[in-house]
């Protein structure tokens, strides 16, 4: 019976959405703005769930000593945010800011920048033109990597059109093809689920 | 101690170059591209005094390429008088967001809730972005100050999308995406957007097909921008490093394939 209940409940709340896209009926828009509303609600619950989880995994691996200071490190974060912000608000200028724009952004920033090293390594060590498939690949990319690089003078008159070429054509009609893919798979997983064809959603036994 | 493997010595010859070449200060001569060129006329051509929503739908991570885009396209619109509607999809955007439009309005001299305002962060960006297409008001009943929404002059008479110019997401991800699939395919509100150099192709088709206005990417096209509003910054000194780190790139791919083509030939023979 529980399992009927949420088949029905996403048929019936599937079909409104579907059919409140097409109007402008001013009743259709507050439905739609109510059930947004609840979205975001349900979305807030979502996380409470991967904190569970993050909690649960980080104490299990800390029986581990050489990953034990990274986990207390993890989870000092995690408990010191949320208490930061229900204390003194995340608005500027807050405990809770100062900390996002003096230790987190920076921290994600360099690490993020570190990529650049590993990129330059990967370059020498796995960039292979082993086939002809590799060697045109390693072209075009060399290409880009030009064009997103100014040199100046006749060099960039020559590498900024061919590689507007790539990206017009070779790269977009890919792109489009897999975009395309997306849409007609997303639509149709979509119908599954409203239809109650595809019930993994629900999780359990079939 | 540990010996130093061919992987240190790429890691140090990186590190000493781009930092040679800062120091050197060279100047490089940039010339926009179409796209770029595309947003600036867009900011351009509106009238003076129109409303222009701003999206930080990025992470802290991508900073150092975001920031110099975001100035460059918020130093040109508050020079043209438009008037900026702050926000972000993505929580670590939100304080970012907020501290960039407040320095570039502070170089201009402008006034929090008349020329300007930031509504913070809503989580769920889908949701808010199609709840924002029926009431802003609903949708962020407080801006980021906490001052009530009814309270701020420049949003009075702007009720959804339809009062907006255009939405510019700023964003290091696909989520400028769902501005298009859901702001611009159900509201019909322009989306321009600034991204990082690594998202650019994944906007081309959108681009090619009108879904999107356009399109300033990475530091390139932050550069790109400055150079069209004749302001340097961040864009022109960060392309002096990515110039130097993808020719440095370029050269490891040469070598490391010399390697590979005399090292196969020694095979066979």
């Amino acid at each position: 019976m529980d399992r009927r209940l949420a088949l029905i409940a996403c048929f019936v709340f599937g079909l409104l959405m579907f059919a409140q896209y097409f109007s402008r009926h001013p009743l259709a828009r507050s439905v739609n703005l109510a059930i947004l509303e609840y979205w975001q609600i349900i979305f807030a619950f979502t996380l409470l769930v991967g904190v569970a989880s993050f909690f649960r995994n980080s104490l299990s691996a800390m029986r581990n000593r050489g990953e034990r200071p990274y986990r207390m490190v993890g989870l000092a974060g995690l408990i010191a945010m949320p208490v930061l912000a229900i204390i003194w608000g995340i608005r500027a200028d807050t405990p809770f800011m100062w900390m996002f724009e003096n230790v987190q952004a920076p921290m994600q920033s360099t690490v993020f920048a570190l990529l650049a090293f590993f990129v330059a390594s990967a370059s020498y060590r796995g960039f292979r033109a082993r086939s002809l498939q590799a060697a045109i690949l390693l072209g075009a990319a060399a290409i880009i990597l030009l064009s997103r690089s100014q040199l100046g003078g006749a060099f960039s008159d020559v590498v900024t059109p061919v590689a507007d070429w790539i990206r017009n054509y070779p790269s977009m009609s890919a792109r489009r093809a897999i975009l395309i893919g997306i849409g007609l798979g997303s639509l149709t997983t979509s119908l599954r689920v409203i239809l109650g064809i595809e019930r993994t959603w629900l999780g359990g036994k079939q | 101690m540990k010996r130093i493997e061919s992987r240190h010595w790429i890691f140090i010859g990186l590190f000493l170059l781009i930092a040679a070449v800062m120091l050197l200060g060279v100047e490089l001569n940039i010339n926009p591209s179409s796209e770029t060129q595309k947003m600036y006329d867009y900011i351009e051509n509106l009238p003076p005094g129109s409303t222009l929503m701003i999206s930080f739908d990025h992470e802290a991570s991508s900073l150092p390429e975001i920031r110099p885009v975001a100035l460059a396209i918020l130093r040109h619109a508050f020079s043209k008088g438009h008037k900026l509607v702050g926000l972000a999809l993505f929580a670590e955007g939100t304080v970012i967001g907020y501290r960039l439009m407040d320095r570039v309005a502070t170089e201009y001299g402008l006034e929090y809730g008349r020329d300007y305002a930031y509504l913070g962060f809503k989580p769920q960006y889908i949701a808010a972005i199609l709840s924002m297409g029926e009431s802003i008001q609903e949708t962020f009943p407080e801006d980021y100050l906490g001052r009530s929404i009814d309270e701020i002059p420049l949003m009075n008479g702007i009720y959804n999308y339809d009062q907006i110019g255009g939405v510019i997401s700023i964003a290091d991800g696909s989520l400028t995406t769902h501005w298009m699939e859901y702001g611009a395919a159900r509201y019909n509100v322009d989306i321009l957007a600034g991204v990082t150099a690594a998202m650019v192709t994944t906007y081309d088709p959108y681009l090619a097909s009108n879904q999107m206005q356009a399109l300033v990417g990475g530091l390139r096209g932050a550069a790109e921008y400055e150079r069209l509003t004749g302001r340097r910054g961040g864009g022109s000194r960060g392309m002096l490093a990515q110039t130097t780190s993808h020719l440095y790139v370029l050269l490891l791919i040469l070598l490391g394939n010399i390697a590979f083509i005399r090292s196969r030939r020694k095979g066979n023979n």
